[in-house]
């Protein structure tokens, strides 16, 4: 049959379920016996949202006897089918068809019911990194960490009390002024310190009032976090706590892949290129004709399984060509026309190969790429435009600098209004050169004077050198021979050639789809930005088939008309000054500034850099944090390096008061004060966003599925599980911060449990995004009534009381709620995703090439201007970027690293089901390698670099774990390549010793198997304490770490 | 350019199927499972699936799947074989049964009766695909500590594995006492879930839509379409056994 008849899809589809007896009905003959078997009923469960990775599938939990029996995948949701099941299939239909998960969203349940689960607060007993507790109640954790004192008899803390000061939005702002005008040379700081006497108290150094608040000492930094409990983060830390330090983890994961594609979308208002998402694109996998997964591999990570697994498979098995760009023969590259075994440093000498070829052979989409403006791509049916026609000036070595403007060839800027209708800005058009040879000038965002221009040109315009954005990538890519460049890359030409071929043979249904393997490299944003200029030869942004980004419904009311903004807070204070991390701001404008190299680098283009926040507290620069709350996250384990902080953490003088939120004792707690349990993701809630590939609009959430499994404690007079919420709504009483309690969110709109914001989420959701409100979910029948009852029967009223529910949401848009807390959601029908081969939630603006924003900007080691566009650069560098010398003194192996599907990195090490495929992993040595060092399978290995040339954890108070694991020997890795999958060779997290009130907890050696060699990875030279990095996209570097073997 | 999109999932095309054959009568239903190993990604979704479907203990796999790498470097393929139960059309663990604890059904399933099994694993060396197991009873919650108070400990922990799954369509209690611990267990197409309309859960967890299944004497069902392929075959066919599990190489 013809699977891909679209004509059919969708009267099909209807047939398929909607006509004559449902599927339920005709299940169930009168004749049936009577079976104990429960799982197919809706009332016996609640659809959800997966977190045992972060691909957020839609799940459906069954329970049974008040227990969770089976985790199965929600078919209405589009993560698991391709296409879903349409929304308006009855509850009892959608509960009898289960949908795909990977194993470890089956493995779901052993997460929740894991014997090492905390279920007290801990507070440490001994020396950090001990690992012994004691257990104490909620009330008195909360009272220690806000009110300090020598709480470990170790000498006096501040508490958070002595940290968040200063609690006047308008004094802070008055400072925050003050202090850029300082920072600007505006203001002397003399005058500063005599205008803000009264108020210098609040400031951490009043010499550098640019700084911030002593607020800004306090430091929330988490791992996993989505939708709700961000806005909860976000409203603690900043709003009420005026701390500018609130950071994620996304460096650890794929920095550099988000803050390309930021750079990317910056757009040109009011004279300036800014305005960027952070985000990233992929492929729209189940519709294109080929795909080139580059340092990506999505049948086990990269929100592969089941969202696009299953879509690739299919298109496999339909004859579609994938090909595989990764040193190692994942599962993908063993699917793939092709497997290039690229070298890891080789993956920017790769694209500079597919862009020589495609220039070259002219099969790039010159129409596309002809279009100056807005303007020009209407005119041709693109939702995108490009500047790779537009001129940029070159230096007198040749170098290309900034775009040509008008005013560089005498033209007069133009006077235009702000879009606040405040102020005036400068318009100085930009130049390109038109088929005649003539420069026009333009505007990137006029939508009526269609601009082209020749898209390969270098020349002279008023004695000025300029090159079109093209032409320098052109010429970059012609200073090798393509040959050349596949050497480089360690690949064969012919191959490449081939693929190169076949993406130019299917118009805009190809794509590159890049992930870690691209992005995780000290050239981490020139090697994104190069993969992604290969899409951008085609024109493929926007596409059926090409590059999607995720869209999704607005849960937190910011939108016109919805029903609760929670947004709103009485007094919301303005996060400000120098983040720890030093993140969006510049060392050249600091009063820190002394000349270059800066002590520590500084990321005028990136945030959430993870790899940062404690090594910066270590060196405490630009100060030092007082208080750390870490929330479901590892650092230690997780980073590169680990070890590294985890002497920073051991101590207690560097970060006085280290917090975290865990649900057991992971390798990064044990250095805690106080590990305050959390519920999985199975007892609590979360609005989980979407993923690039996911063309149809959704809005999904998890909620409360299981009874919550840790202590009830009491906030605002409401009770509670001990979970991050309670933590920081217990912290907001005891320090009475404003925007929590009563009227947090407006007269009447209080916050005292976490119902009081999720609840309202899930109205916004219910409601839509359309302030007329016709994007309101039709109610729930009766049924639909008595199923979302008798579901949450085993709920206690502490999560889940239906009155209380539809009072927060008023009687109108209740039964809406319930239709959208019913289904998990609301997911858009996949075929109105999609409209005349384009995707219907569309991107739709430029896509910059080359950035201006680099070449301005300094580099804060070097003090050289960034390269302003995707060029090709070696590595590994270490920040001051010069080559590490590691080859030479016999560390001649490259260490990367990857994901088995059966594990999440740092937290599926509880999950016993996930062992039986994968007990445990290895280290991974080619078959050559393997024959040259005498090794084999099973023969124990010692890791080691340069910056570890022991090869050990060393875990302090826990002594020294060497970094050893047995040799696994493969065909299917490239040579002088070292692997190792991440999640094993635990020592905390149940798979060592611990304590509590003096009590030994059993460890079990199940959780402990194999090897975590991120200690091997190589600190960088510099930094000494902080792995290797990519200065422009912060990625941390997991593909370029230098090593030996030696036999253990 | 249009272009298409997908029409339909294939397991949304599988339940409309399975609702076709229950709707016949049951005796003209033979239950036929056919893999396509070019589609396996290697998930082992289907093995831990089955687990919790059937509330596994440790040690005992309905449906391992199996590993393999091929060939030298550069050209190296990757092999993965998921291997349920065959369902024998010529079962030799039936036969060496002592007690007749295990049989063919009307359609074609090789099931146990755990009430009379004796736990000699006769079975178990009869049968040449290794498909089943014994179930020695354990937790994978063995072991673990007890802390009540300090931690969640073993016992709150234990909640999803302490009752035996309704496998059969039948109450089994608590493991420990009585079957289906102490006996031979294998996997059984879950008829559980097929008699309620659910397909088997190694099939609704394949991810890479590898996993097929339906009534082989519906000519218009996607087994029978499948079965026809010149690239089916069965594990071991020179045995004679006659699985109802095909592959597709």
């Amino acid at each position: 049959m013809d699977r891909r008849d679209f004509l059919k899809s969708s009267a099909l589809l209807g047939c398929a379920l909607a006509a004559g007896e449902g599927l339920a009905q005709a299940a169930a003959p009168g004749d049936a016996p009577q079976s104990p078997y429960q799982g197919y009923k809706p009332e016996g469960m609640i659809f959800s949202a997966c977190q045992q990775c972060n691909t957020q599938c839609g799940i459906k939990v069954k329970i049974e006897n008040g227990n969770v029996v089976k985790i199965d995948g929600n078919p209405l949701s589009p993560w698991t089918l391709t296409p879903q099941i349409p929304y308006k299939t009855s509850m009892a239909e959608a509960a009898l068809m289960d949908a795909p998960l990977c194993p470890k969203g089956y493995a779901g349940i052993q997460t929740l019911y894991d014997p090492y689960r905390i279920v007290k607060v801990l507070k440490r007993a001994g020396k950090r990194g001990e690992n012994k507790w004691k257990a104490i109640p909620f009330e008195q954790a909360v009272a220690e960490v806000v009110e300090g004192g020598d709480l470990f008899g170790e000498g006096k803390v501040d508490g958070l009390k002595d940290i968040l000061t200063c609690r006047d939005p308008k004094i802070s702002d008055a400072l925050k002024k003050d202090a850029t005008e300082v920072a600007n040379k505006k203001m002397t700081l003399a005058d500063f310190k005599a205008k803000h006497a009264e108020n210098l108290k609040y400031l951490i150094d009043p010499d550098h009032p640019d700084f911030g608040v002593k607020n800004n000492q306090f430091c929330l930094n988490w791992g996993r976090l989505k939708g709700g409990r961000s806005e909860f983060v976000r409203r603690f830390t900043e709003f009420s706590g005026g701390s500018y330090n609130y950071h994620g983890h996304t460096t650890v994961c794929q920095g550099s892949l988000y803050f390309s594609c930021k750079a990317m979308s910056d757009q040109f208002e009011e004279g300036k290129f800014t305005g960027g998402s952070k985000f990233y694109w992929q492929a729209d996998t189940g519709n294109a004709e080929f795909i080139f997964f580059v340092g990506a591999n999505p049948f086990e990570a990269n929100y592969g399984p089941p969202l696009r697994a299953s879509k690739i498979s299919q298109l496999t098995a339909d004859g579609v060509k994938i090909a595989v760009a990764d040193p190692r023969c994942s599962k993908t590259a063993a699917r793939a026309w092709k497997w290039l075994p690229v070298r890891p440093e080789g993956i920017g000498a790769l694209s500079q190969a597919m862009i020589r070829w495609i220039i070259e052979n002219k099969r790039f989409d010159a129409r596309y790429l002809a279009n100056a403006n807005q303007a020009a791509a209407k005119a041709d049916k693109e939702p995108t435009w490009t500047q790779a026609c537009w001129l940029v000036k070159l230096s007198p070595e040749g170098k290309p600098t900034v775009f040509l403007r008008g005013s560089d060839l005498g033209m007069e800027a133009q006077k235009r209004t702000t879009k606040d209708g405040k102020s005036e800005w400068s318009f100085d058009p930009f130049i390109a050169i038109s088929d005649k040879g003539e420069p026009v000038l333009f505007d990137p965002n006029d939508d009526k004077a269609v601009v082209e221009g020749q898209v390969l040109y270098s020349g002279d315009l008023g004695g000025i050198p300029v090159k079109t954005a093209l032409q320098v990538y052109a010429d970059e890519a012609n200073s090798k021979s393509f040959d050349e460049w596949c050497k480089l890359a360690g690949v064969d030409s012919a191959d490449v050639a081939e693929i190169a071929r076949e993406f130019t043979s299917h118009g805009k249904r190809a794509v590159c789809d890049l992930h870690r393997g691209v992005s995780q490299h000290t050239s981490g944003f020139q090697n994104v930005v190069s993969w992604m200029l290969v899409n951008v030869l085609i024109g493929n942004h926007d596409y059926m088939g090409g590059l999607s980004k995720a869209t999704t419904f607005t849960h937190d009311g910011s939108r016109e008309g919805q029903p609760f903004n929670l947004t709103k807070h009485p007094a919301k204070m303005p996060g400000w000054g120098i983040s720890i991390i030093r993140h969006g701001t510049s060392y050249g404008k600091s009063s820190l500034f002394t000349g270059y190299p800066a002590k520590r680098v500084w990321y005028p283009f990136a945030s959430d850099v993870y790899q940062e926040v404690i090594p910066s507290a270590g060196d405490m620069y630009p100060y030092q944090l007082k208080c750390l709350l870490l929330y479901m996250g590892t650092p230690v384990y997780s980073l590169p390096a680990g070890h590294a902080l985890a002497a920073i953490l051991a101590d207690p003088k560097k970060i006085p008061l280290f917090i975290t939120s865990d649900i057991t004792v992971g390798e990064t707690s044990i250095y805690a004060d106080y590990v305050f349990p959390d519920l999985t993701y199975l007892e609590r809630w979360e609005f989980v966003g979407s993923h690039p590939s996911m063309a149809p609009k959704v809005g999904a959430f998890r909620q409360p599925a299981a009874k919550p499994m840790t202590e009830t404690c009491t906030v605002y007079g409401q009770q509670m599980p001990i979970n991050f919420e309670a933590l920081l709504l217990g912290l907001a009483e005891k320090l009475k911060l404003s925007g929590f309690g009563d009227d947090a969110f407006g007269k009447g709109l209080h916050l005292k449990h976490q119902d009081d914001m999720y609840i309202r989420m899930v109205a916004n959701l219910a409601f839509g995004d359309k302030a007329d409100g016709t994007e309101k979910l039709p109610p729930a029948s009766k049924e639909d009534m008595e199923v979302f009852l008798k579901a949450r029967a085993h709920l206690p009223p502490t999560v889940f009381d239906a009155k209380r529910w539809e009072a927060l949401v008023g009687p109108e848009l209740w039964p809406s709620v319930v239709t959208i807390l019913n289904k998990g959601g609301r997911f858009q029908e996949y075929a109105q995703a999609y409209k005349d081969g384009q995707l219907a939630n569309k991107y739709g603006k430029m896509v910059g090439i080359y950035f201006d924003n680099l070449f301005k900007a300094k580099d804060s080691i070097t003090g050289k201007p960034y390269l302003p566009f995707a060029g090709f650069v070696p590595g590994p560098l270490d920040v001051a970027g010069k080559p590490l010398p590691d080859a030479k003194d016999g560390y001649d192996l490259t260490l990367i690293t990857y994901k088995a599907i059966t594990q999440t990195k740092s937290r599926t090490a509880g999950n016993y089901w996930l062992q039986a495929p994968y007990p445990e992993n290895f280290v991974e040595v080619s078959a050559a390698d393997a024959a040259r060092m005498g090794l084999k399978d099973g023969d124990p290995v010692r890791v080691l670099s340069a910056s570890n040339p022991e090869g050990v954890w060393d875990l302090g108070p826990l002594g020294k774990k060497p970094v050893v694991g047995k040799v696994k020997v493969l065909e299917g890795l490239r040579p002088g390549v070292v692997s190792f999958s991440l999640g094993h060779g635990h020592w905390a997290y149940g798979a060592g010793a611990w304590e509590i009130d003096g009590k030994k907890i059993t460890p079990d050696a199940r959780r402990g198997t194999g090897i975590h060699a991120n200690a091997a990875m190589r600190l960088d030279p510099v930094l000494k304490n902080t792995g290797l990095v990519d200065k422009i996209g912060a990625s941390a570097v997991f593909y370029q770490s230098p090593v030996k073997l030696v036999k253990a | 350019m249009s272009g298409s999109l997908p029409m339909e999932d294939p397991l949304v095309r599988m339940y409309r199927e399975l609702k076709r054959a229950l709707a016949k009568d049951q005796s003209q239903v033979k239950w036929a499972m056919v893999i396509d190993q070019a589609k396996c990604i290697g998930c082992h979704a289907c093995a831990v699936a089955c687990a919790s479907e059937n509330r596994l203990g440790p040690g005992v796999v309905y449906r391992p799947v199996m590993e393999e790498e091929t060939g030298t470097y550069p050209n190296v393929g990757r092999r993965f074989l998921p291997r349920p139960c065959m369902q024998c059309e010529n079962p030799p663990c039936v036969s060496v049964c002592p007690v007749t604890a295990t049989w063919k059904n009307a359609q074609g399933v090789t099931v146990i009766d755990y009430t009379r099994c004796i736990g000699c694993r006769y079975c178990l060396a009869a049968c040449p695909y290794g498909a089943r197991c014994s179930d020695f009873g354990g937790f994978y919650t063995s072991r673990t500590p007890q802390e009540p108070g300090l931690i969640q400990g073993r016992y709150a922990a234990r909640a999803y594995e302490q009752q035996n799954a309704p496998e059969y369509a039948k109450s089994w209690g608590q493991r420990g006492k009585g079957s289906p611990v102490g006996n031979a267990r294998k996997c059984h197409f879950c008829l559980h879930r097929l008699e309620v309309g659910q397909l088997p859960s190694c099939v609704t967890s394949c991810v890479g839509r590898a996993t097929y299944f339906g009534d082989r004497t519906d000519p218009g069902s996607l087994v029978s379409e499948l079965m026809g392929s010149p690239r089916a075959h069965t594990l071991k066919a020179e045995l004679g056994t006659r699985p109802n599990v095909h592959y597709l190489a």
